[in-house]
């Protein structure tokens, strides 16, 4: 049986200290590392919420750094067609207990693939 | 006198994991996260370096020890290249590096891109 070291970090305070990009298109995937405070790589997700919208950062348990960094893919917003930034609140979730972190603040940008409207004419 | 944890940190070889960025301006001045297996947060430096027959240039990635995240990240600025006038991109290596020991990491790559500064391009935009 594998011995774990629970101690600090299934208990202890989850903390997000800063992201690299704050900002990315509403179609998701945009590669954000985050640098946190101790976690477990496979006691962890990262939560983006507004309203009742919510969906998950996408990384492997290979992209937690040292329990210290996650490098992570944001998920698409729910609506692809917003005309105006949309600010989300971002947090970090342990699996066991669902204890958050303090959230930070990612803002969706609109995404247009079309700017000239020349598939509309 | 400090007393250093010389067994660990400073035993275990530097190593480079990842990089948010492996390019950006000649101007220097980008912002790059960077993942390494266990550094010291006084006593590592970011070294950006160029090989040739005449000497080489070296430059350093600009960080205070409050940017070393838990010994295992580093937020750092790129410096600028030796000269802002390439009209390719180029590109360099860097490494970790210990002040004291002296030993470093595998380098990775990092590519310099040449100022954006079309000025027909900015005269056209100005003629409009």
């Amino acid at each position: 049986n594998p011995i774990y070291d629970k101690k600090a970090t299934t208990t202890s305070q989850l903390k997000i200290s800063c992201l690299n990009i704050y900002r990315g298109p509403c179609t998701g995937k945009t590669e954000i590392y985050m640098l946190c405070d101790k976690v477990q790589k496979d006691d962890i997700e990262i939560i983006f919420r507004r309203g009742s919208w919510k969906a998950s950062g996408e990384f492997a348990q290979t992209d937690v750094h040292r329990q210290i960094a996650i490098v992570f893919k944001t998920p698409p917003y729910q609506d692809q067609d917003i005309v105006e930034e949309v600010e989300v609140s971002v947090a970090l979730r342990r699996l066991s207990d669902q204890m958050e972190s303090e959230p930070v603040s990612f803002t969706y940008l609109p995404y247009n693939p079309d700017p000239y409207e020349v598939n509309r004419k | 006198n400090p007393i250093y944890d010389s067994k660990s940190p400073n035993a275990s070889n530097l190593k480079i994991s990842r990089m948010d960025k492996t390019c950006g301006s000649v101007l220097g001045g980008d912002e790059i996260f960077l993942l390494c297996d266990k550094v010291q947060k006084d006593d590592i430096e970011i070294r950006f370096y160029e090989e040739d027959e005449e000497g080489g240039w070296e430059a350093f990635g600009d960080f205070s020890p409050t940017d070393v995240h838990k010994q295992y990240a580093i937020v750092f600025k790129t410096p600028p290249y030796h000269s802002a006038e390439i009209e390719r991109p180029v590109t360099v290596f860097l490494q970790l590096k210990r002040k004291k020991a002296g030993d470093s990491s595998d380098p990775k790559q990092f590519t310099y891109i040449p100022q954006v500064q079309d000025k027909e391009e900015v005269l056209r935009k100005k003629q409009k």
